[in-house]
């Protein structure tokens, strides 16, 4: 029977739990799994929203045999305006757990690029993982997104993170460094040698419940910067932070009772690569070039008074880099990956050029439901 | 072409070898093999003729059908 790739309806959702608890029982990966709910949690599509979410699946007869998500979004690209885009994500196959399915990836990843060609997806675990490989099969360019992290508390980072701790060896040179304090030193030391480029900046920080016209200012005062950014303008991040989603914090900073800028921040939820750590993340962030060290610097200091043990942000414009730098972030193996279409990336040319003042973070694409 | 892209010897490779009989037949080759069909024959694999590819036999019975249906 033919498999045909359609809008995800009600009448489907038996079917995808159906889907999702075969995935599950196969592959016994308990992330292996799309929304039960036809209509998305996150950005559900509604008038004149500027950004949205919509699903589709690959139905066969009764069975659902793959799904995936668009997030349809605006982004300014430099000297060419606005542009309509959309983020290819969570994509999931059957072909995962049944090989007679090993169709199914390129039928929907052929499918988005026939609804959007402009179209990209962010994340997906590294340049080698499937889905990533799939993408440059179709021409996709794939840029990797600078990773920084700040150790909060060296003795528990030391214990618990599970990457430094891969042998019984590296466990035990780990935990002597915990104990004796050396690793504390090291770890320190590194972050304080970062962090004497910068300098002890002048703001003040407060929690929002919502963003408010104030964000607009902001917003057209930075966009000349980038080559290219997701739209973040008042009410686009209205709806890409609501007020209800409680997981993240909404910063806004400012001096002299002006706003410079803005942050959003979170805990992660649990992972097993971060062991017990308390794992906070900048999650998104935006200001003038002058102000983004004085952003970074507040929301640190929020988060650590949270209580984090570690903090982690993902970025990739060379401002926004050289602000967490000096403030006292490292930067570290990065598998968070921008995968462009070939129309996308021909938008973006000279891409060499272009992909130092990309203006991405851990909240675009799909990451802000998936990860807090 | 399918030695080159499932990495097995041709000799290896009959009508009925298929994603469930070659290690190397995932997602990423089926796509690989789309694609480099399209580009030897000058075609183009519309979705469900992609869905049809589930064995090397299905796959050369649909290349040619396609190939006779075209004009010359």
């Amino acid at each position: 029977m033919a498999i045909v790739i359609e809008p995800y309806r009600q009448e489907h959702e038996p079917a995808v739990q159906e889907f999702n608890r075969r995935l599950q029982q196969s592959s016994g990966d308990p992330d292996l799994v799309f929304s039960q709910r036809s209509v998305p949690r996150w950005l559900p599509p509604a008038n004149n929203n500027p950004v949205w979410n919509e699903f589709f699946v690959a139905v066969e007869g009764s069975s659902v045999r793959g799904a995936y998500g668009l997030k349809q979004e605006m982004v300014l690209v430099r000297r060419k305006g606005m542009h309509k885009v959309a983020c290819y994500h969570h994509p999931l196959s059957e072909g995962i757990i049944d090989r007679k399915y090993a169709s199914v990836g390129a039928l929907l990843a052929r499918d988005a690029l026939a609804r959007q060609p402009f179209l990209y997806a962010l994340g997906m675990g590294g340049s080698d993982r499937p889905i990533a490989k799939m993408l440059k099969v179709l021409g996709f360019s794939l840029t990797p997104i600078p990773f920084y992290f700040r150790v909060v508390h060296p003795y528990r980072f030391l214990l618990e993170m599970q990457a430094l701790r891969q042998t019984r060896w590296r466990a035990l040179a780990m935990s002597m460094a915990a104990v004796t304090g050396t690793g504390w030193l090291a770890i320190k030391s590194a972050q304080e040698a970062s962090k004497l480029r910068g300098r002890t900046l002048d703001f003040v920080a407060e929690e929002i419940p919502e963003f408010s016209e104030w964000a607009d200012e902001i917003w057209n005062k930075a966009n000349g910067i980038v080559s290219m950014a997701a739209v973040r303008d008042a009410k686009t991040l209205r709806l890409l932070y609501r007020a209800d989603v409680t997981s993240i914090k909404r910063l806004r900073v400012s001096r002299k009772g002006s706003a410079i800028g803005w942050a959003i921040i979170g805990q992660r939820r649990k992972d097993p690569k971060f062991g017990r750590m308390r794992v906070g993340s900048v999650v998104d962030c935006w200001a003038a070039p002058e102000n983004a060290a004085a952003v970074v610097q507040a929301a640190a200091q929020a988060l650590e008074k949270d209580g984090v043990d570690l903090i982690v942000s993902n970025q990739s414009h060379q401002v926004w880099c050289r602000a967490f730098e000096s403030g006292g972030f490292l930067k570290g193996p990065s598998t968070f990956v921008f995968a462009a279409s070939k129309k996308l990336t021909e938008l973006l040319q000279p891409l060499e050029e272009t992909r130092l003042s990309l203006h991405i973070t851990r909240a675009d694409g799909d990451g802000l439901p998936a990860n807090f | 072409m399918a030695s080159d892209l499932f990495g097995v010897p041709a000799d290896r490779i009959t009508a009925t070898s298929s994603p469930e009989t070659l290690e190397n037949w995932d997602s990423v080759q089926h796509l690989n093999l789309v694609l480099a069909l399209e580009e030897k024959f000058g075609m183009q694999l519309s979705p469900e003729e992609i869905e049809q590819m589930k064995s090397i036999g299905d796959t050369a019975k649909l290349i040619e059908s396609k190939l006779q249906a075209t004009p010359r």
